[in-house]
């Protein structure tokens, strides 16, 4: 079973690589036939990863129902081949580095700078190996009919399919330096679809922002990589557990999770969850690094549905949500996740609210729904980690199917995307018309529509960590449930008992404050002299603030996207002249995946959210297994406050944007005149591309303007300078240019051979 | 004795480029293209000799040994010794390797280039490969510096003759700024061999003689002594710093590439510019331990400058030419602060950062050359949409670009990487407490390095290989410039592209101005090289590693004796009082090892 499954997880990322090298080198001789080795490949990567989903979930089965009881963690390694071994790296070591005792972040456990290629399969790979795979496979047949007639028709597939196989690899890496690799690779991958077209230069130099934005997030995961090697002595997930019987304890392995103490915090630990944050906000695009994401549109739409939904912008979550148990322990860093994820969603709602570009108001919408699932993430809770999967994984399915609807649209529309000139389409294009108000309802979160029972949960969340009192029950039974002893660490044992408590996230990396005195009611921890600078963040009323900033972005949401409803598919019928003959509806390449991913969009999230399985399923996850975050178990309730809140903002959302535009011309007077300056400051997307010209861009460019001159000048003005002496000394034979340089050959021989004799006259025995 | 035994192969590798330019001037009267033909022979006779000569060492140099190692007697009369010594080993066996690779590239990419007095060229070039070759597989003091002395002049007449309009300027400058260089890197290895002497009593020049005799009786480093290693590390430092180069010493770089020929800046990128390296990873860092812990903190300092000044440099330049060599400047700061960073992994990381640097360098090179042949221009702003007219060239151009700004999955990242682990290996726990705040930044700063590397390169990409076409078709194709506008047109109509058989009406994209067969010989194995390396950096560092761990033990022996970090601190001590304060009972991470304890095992 082990070596079995252990191939199929090899399958999954090697089937799109090889569909991507095969449309490479049949590319012209499929001709329009180009897309098969790629399709096949994401296919049948599809099919294996779902086998593996189920045989997984299979494994976890026990779990099943009982959210408090722990779950055991399931994992499985297998280790391709050696990528690169530097024994003894660190010179301070001594060889017998990997014998010596084992001690929990010891630097000194692993001296060997060892990379294994080694991929990994748990339930949170599982899931996103499915979504990447199964979404990718329905964009890349959705292109089939979209991208026909283009010249580049193989290309696009073989980089469909590349995106595929690195965003499967990155997900499914159990080593930082291999996440590392395939997270710039999943950046050079975009780079290239964004700038697919690459003779627009507007495509051109949306692609180039892209990487680079990447690659300051990417800085910080380089970072963040070497402190974690300096912190923990390797860079692998899992334990390794060598010939001679000594262990190299992995840092997200299963003797660390189990340890209180496995794990670093304070100002390194800090330093490094930041750094991570860093380079999540780069992929996932937050603020401050979100600019690339809305130019990124550039390319062609099942690239940016690809990017939006299933690739490439849940990297950022997974790694947070990977690495979970780094950031428990720092209660200040995790704050930042949240208060970056609600501060993002805010904006890029108000953002949204009144761009005319269809694809922009989705461009955003990502944004501002992947913020939601940082502020899940940041409350470190099983809840919000669990909430925001839940999230990631429906709002692939609905993003995709309005990227690919907006797609379908411009299709028929001649290229126009700007929704004043469109009207009425429901008329023109039925299918898509249909499946995009699907798509709208489960973005907007209204019941019972995908989108709103995952952001249910994660207001849910959000409002335990605002009012701990209002939840007090909750983790009451928790913590009656809890109290038979645990074995996390699935018979490693170092832990061997420890009684679930109630959270709090002062205590979460101790191990001595357990029984402790000051633990107990949440408001004696706003005193406690632990809190001291970021951590200080960490406060209920600042949860508070991001629960009500939260709630105001699921209002917006549900405006600016039925405000896109109501003026691309309502009202007269109007379509622009580029359409030609080609205002019909789609072909049914294109619409089957929007069918297919209308009925999850319409479906998945009730499924999920009443069987709880999902949740339940996520909860082995090694990373989700360690005491710190499983402690935070709480049971399996619907909210009914919660939810009436969160669709009340939705229905004032849809009504406001019902009362603008529901039955009026799209290129009538709109909303956004009632917002003056605001509106400006929205339009012109808070002038965070201005702001990083006039603040980076221009100074560097100004800088390396002086640099050059000065290396012109100065520098190499010296060196002429110096040069000069002896040119005028030489200049009666300046003429004879290679004469010249041999004199100085000689000279400089015999000034040699002169210093020479001196030093072997002063040095002889 | 046996014909094929490992050092009459060695020598026979070195020997063959010397026939061919010998053929090549026989050659000389039947035209261009029998000279070029014979060079290109003669390099891939040289390549496939120097390939199974690495096939046959790889097991002896990765234990550690030198291998085909030959003593044939040249100087032996009287008090001297300096015999003609040769033989590879782990520091020399890839550049070697490498040194025959790129004369392949070298010669191919010159093959429509050179027209004008072929005959001399080719055998300029050819005698360049065999002083590149003998460069790295001298084992004698006097022999290395020959070899080494003898690759200027060659380089010096490619480019004063074959080179562009300011070329003589470009060719003397190098010629002297090297020259002046390396005559005091002489000074300072004759010091070496007659402190040596001194010592033992025999004038021995063998480079492994030196190096055991010198950690005997090191050269003093004290008032005492009269500074004479600080003295000696310094002359060593003219030479290679010049070389490699290190910023501020860099400024004849430029001028050299922008001017010389392509199969010139293809050897000089690739092959010369590791000879500095070479030489601290040979010379400075075994013999002269005590000066390379003094200086290597100032070394760390200039190399991370030049990753930065050299990457904002490159961002200001118009000529693409002159933008790589700019890059160059930059990439090589990454090895320079490996190996003054003395940890195990950055040293082995940058040894295999002279590879890559010298296979993207050179694919980078090249491609330009290509352009130019093709449009006569080098300017950014004069060039455009590369990519429609010449797919694979961009597509070959992408690559290397990828593969210089350290794209995971290609050779550069590894090399950067562990370049970059090493520094932060040493900033966290290999320094004394003062130190550490400085380290800290330098290796942060070179981190940022990578942002401004990719800044520049794909700016530059961006310019000369998408968007519309600025240039005129390559001339041989000059009635299909009228189509070039329809291909932005086809780009600007975005998804639903042309219906209706563009086949025709894109007749700007047909890629007319493509890669040529010689030119694919030329990129082809760099390319399969820079996957290689990429995805199984493991063949490539396993046989060096015992040779650089052993070249730099004393280095880092001498660095820890003299700022090395106290023996009771591994975090930083801010962190761990951090971690106290903060989280009660949270792990602090135990002290490490004294870091001389490692390197008393390494022979």
């Amino acid at each position: 079973m082990q070596s079995s499954a252990a191939n199929l997880l090899v399958l999954v990322p090697l089937l799109p690589l090889l569909g991507a090298i095969g449309t490479v080198l049949l590319g012209r001789r499929l001709g329009p036939r180009a897309h098969i080795p790629a399709v096949a490949g994401i296919g049948a990567a599809a099919v294996v990863a779902l086998l593996l989903l189920l045989g997984t979930a299979a494994q976890v089965g026990a779990g099943h129902g009982d959210p408090l009881r722990p779950a055991e963690p399931v994992e499985m390694i297998t280790t391709l081949w050696q990528w690169a071994t530097v024994g003894d790296a660190r010179s301070g070591d001594l060889a017998g580095g990997l014998s010596a005792p084992v001690a929990p972040g010891a630097a000194d456990s692993g001296g060997t700078f060892s990379i294994p290629i080694a991929l990994r399969l748990d339930p949170l790979t599982a899931t996103l190996l499915t979504i990447i795979t199964g979404v990718g496979l329905l964009v890349a047949i959705y292109s089939i009919g979209y991208m026909h007639d283009d010249p580049g028709y193989p290309r696009f597939f073989a980089l469909v399919a590349m995106f595929v196989f690195s965003m499967s690899m990155l997900v499914a890496a159990s080593n930082f330096l291999l996440v590392y690799v395939f997270w710039e690779a999943v950046g050079a991958c975009s780079y290239l679809l964004i700038g697919f077209w690459y003779t627009k230069p507007e495509a051109a130099r949306a692609a180039k922002k892209a990487f680079l934005v990447n690659r300051v997030g990417d800085f910080g995961l380089a970072i963040a990589t070497f402190l974690l090697w300096m912190t923990y002595g390797t860079l692998d997930f899992h334990d390794t557990h060598l010939a001679d019987g000594t262990i190299v304890e992995g840092i997200l392995g299963q003797i660390r999770l189990a340890d209180e103490a496995g794990y670093v915090g304070g100002a390194v630990g800090t330093a490094i969850c930041l750094l991570m944050l860093l380079a999540a906000c780069g992929k996932s695009a937050q603020m401050p690094l979100h600019v690339w994401l809305p130019d990124a549109m550039e390319g062609p739409t099942p690239a940016s549905a690809l990017i939006h939904a299933a690739t490439m912008v849940t990297a950022g979550i997974y790694l947070i949500t990977r690495s979970a148990p780094l950031f428990v322990g720092c209660p200040g860093a995790l704050t930042m996740v949240s208060i970056v994820g609600a501060t993002t969603a805010l904006v890029a709602a108000l953002i949204a609210t009144v761009q005319n570009d269809l694809k922009r108001v989705l461009a955003y919408s990502t944004i501002s729904q992947l913020g939601y699932m940082f502020v899940a993430l940041g409350t470190g809770t099983m809840l919000g980690f669990t909430a925001a999967i839940f999230h990631l994984v429906t709002h692939a399915f609905f993003k995709a199917l309005l990227f690919l609807g907006a797609g379908s649209v411009m299709h028929a529309m001649g290229g126009v995307i700007d929704m004043r000139r469109f009207g009425g389409l429901r008329h023109v294009m039925p299918i898509t018309a249909g499946t995009f108000l699907v798509g709208a309802f489960a973005l907007a979160g209204v019941p019972p529509f995908a989108g709103f029972f995952s952001k249910d949960e994660i207001l849910a969340t959000l409002h335990a960590k605002a009012h701990p009192e209002a939840h007090g029950s909750d983790h009451a039974e928790a913590g009656s449930a809890g109290e038979r002893p645990r074995d996390l660490a699935g018979g490693v044992g170092l832990v061997a008992s420890v009684p679930v408590r109630p959270f709090r996230p002062g205590s979460m990396i101790t191990r001595v404050s357990l029984s402790d005195a000051h633990d107990v009611s949440p408001e004696a921890h706003d005193v406690s002299p632990e809190k001291v600078g970021l951590d200080a963040l960490d406060h209920p009323s600042t949860w508070r603030l991001l629960f009500w900033m939260s709630l105001l972005t699921a209002g917006l949401t549900a405006f600016y996207t039925f405000r896109a409803v109501f003026m691309t598919f309502t009202g007269p019928v109007r379509v622009p002249k580029e359409a030609g003959h080609h205002a019909h509806e789609s072909p049914p390449a294109m619409t089957t995946p929007l069918l297919v991913l209308a009925g999850l969009s319409a479906l998945a999230g009730l499924v999920l959210f009443v069987t709880n399985a999902l949740s339940n399923f996520l909860a082995a996850t090694p990373s989700l297994t360690a005491p710190a975050v499983a402690r935070t178990a709480v049971p399996h309730v619907f909210h009914w406050d919660i939810a009436i809140q969160g669709t009340l903002a939705a229905a004032i959302g849809i009504a406001v944007a019902a009362i603008g535009h529901l039955g009026r011309r799209s290129d009538s007077p709109q909303l956004e005149r009632y917002l003056g300056p605001l509106g400006t400051l929205f339009a012109n997307k808070f002038y965070f591309d201005q702001i990083y010209a006039a603040l980076i861009v221009k100074p560097l460019e100004a800088l390396a303007m002086v640099t050059a001159f000065f290396d012109r000048a100065i520098v190499d003005g010296t060196v002429d300078a110096i040069g000069q002496v002896p040119l005028a000394w030489g200049s009666a034979i300046r003429r004879m240019q290679s004469g010249l340089v041999q004199r100085y050959a000689l000279a400089g021989v015999v000034g040699v051979l002169a210093i020479v004799l001196a030093l072997a006259w002063q040095l002889r025995p | 004795m046996n014909p094929f035994s490992p050092a009459n192969h060695l020598l026979l590798v070195i020997l063959t480029p010397l026939v061919g330019a010998l053929a090549a001037w026989l050659l000389g009267s039947r035209g261009v293209s029998a000279v070029r033909q014979s060079a290109a022979v003669t390099t891939l006779i040289t390549l496939a000799g120097a390939v199974l000569l690495i096939l046959r060492a790889l097991p002896e140099v990765t234990a550690g040994h030198a291998f085909a190692v030959s003593e044939g007697p040249w100087l032996v009369d009287g008090p001297f010794d300096i015999r003609f010594s040769l033989g590879l080993d782990g520091l020399s066996i890839w550049l070697f390797g490498l040194s025959a690779l790129l004369s392949v590239t070298a010669v191919m990419v010159s093959w429509e280039a050179i027209k004008e007095k072929p005959v001399g060229f080719y055998i300029l070039l050819l005698v360049l490969e065999s002083a590149m070759l003998g460069v790295f597989a001298a084992r004698d003091v006097i022999l290395f510096y020959v070899f080494f002395e003898f690759t200027l002049v060659p380089l010096f007449f490619l480019i004063g003759i074959w080179g562009h309009d300011d070329r003589r300027r470009a060719a003397v400058k190098f010629f002297i700024y090297t020259l002046a260089g390396s005559v005091l890197a002489f000074l300072g290895l004759l010091t070496i061999v007659l402190w040596n002497a001194s010592h033992t009593g025999t004038l021995s020049f063998d480079i492994a003689t030196l190096t055991t005799g010198l950690a005997a009786h090191p050269l003093p480093m004290d008032a005492q002594g009269g500074w004479l290693q600080w003295w000696v590390f310094l002359a060593l430092f003219a030479g290679f710093a010049v070389k490699v180069p290190i910023v501020p010493f860099h400024t004849w770089l430029p001028l050299a590439h922008v001017e010389a020929p392509t199969g010139g800046s293809v050897d000089l990128a690739g092959v010369l510019l590791k000879i500095g390296i070479y030489g601290f990873l040979r010379f400075s860092l075994p013999m002269l331990p005590e000066a390379t812990a003094a200086a290597a903190p100032w070394i760390l300092g200039l190399g991370v400058v030049g990753i930065l000044y050299g990457a904002l440099v490159a961002l200001a330049q118009t000529d693409l030419k002159r933008l790589i060599a700019y890059s160059s400047v930059s990439h090589m700061g990454y090895c320079v602060m490996g190996i003054a960073a003395l940890e195990p992994v950055a040293v082995e990381g940058a040894t295999l950062q002279l590879i890559n640097h010298g296979l993207s360098a050179a694919g980078l090179f090249a491609l330009v050359g290509m352009i130019y042949e093709r449009y006569h221009t080098r300017s950014i702003a004069n060039l455009g949409g590369i990519a429609a007219r010449a797919p694979w060239l961009a597509f070959m151009f992408l690559l290397f670009t990828f593969s210089s700004i350290g794209l995971p999955g290609l050779n550069g990242f590894v090399g950067e990487f562990m370049v970059l682990l090493g520094s932060f290996q040493r900033a966290w726990g290999g320094v004394a407490a003062e130190w550490r705040t400085p380290y800290l930044t330098m290796a942060v700063a070179s981190v940022a390095g990578v942002v401004l590397g990719a800044w520049y390169m794909l700016w530059a990409v961006e310019r000369v290989f998408f968007g519309a076409s600025r240039q005129p078709p390559a001339h041989d194709h000059a009635d299909h410039g009228h189509a070039a506008p329809s291909a932005a047109e086809h780009g600007a109509d975005g998804g639903h592209g042309g219906h209706g058989g563009h086949g025709h009406s894109h007749a700007a994209a047909e890629p007319t101005d493509d890669l040529r067969w010689y030119e694919w010989v030329a990129l082809a194995p760099l390319a399969l090289f820079v996957l290689w390396i990429g995805l199984f950096p493991a063949t490539f560092l396993g046989p060096s590693a015992v040779a650089v761990r052993t070249a730099m033990a004393p280095g880092a022996a001498a660095f820890a004796a003299r700022m090395g970090a106290p023996h009771d601190a591994s975090l930083p001590q801010t962190a761990q009082a951090d971690a106290a304060t903060i989280l009660p009972g949270a792990a602090i991470v135990p002290s490490d090892p004294p870091l001389t304890a490692g390197l008393e095992r390494i022979p």
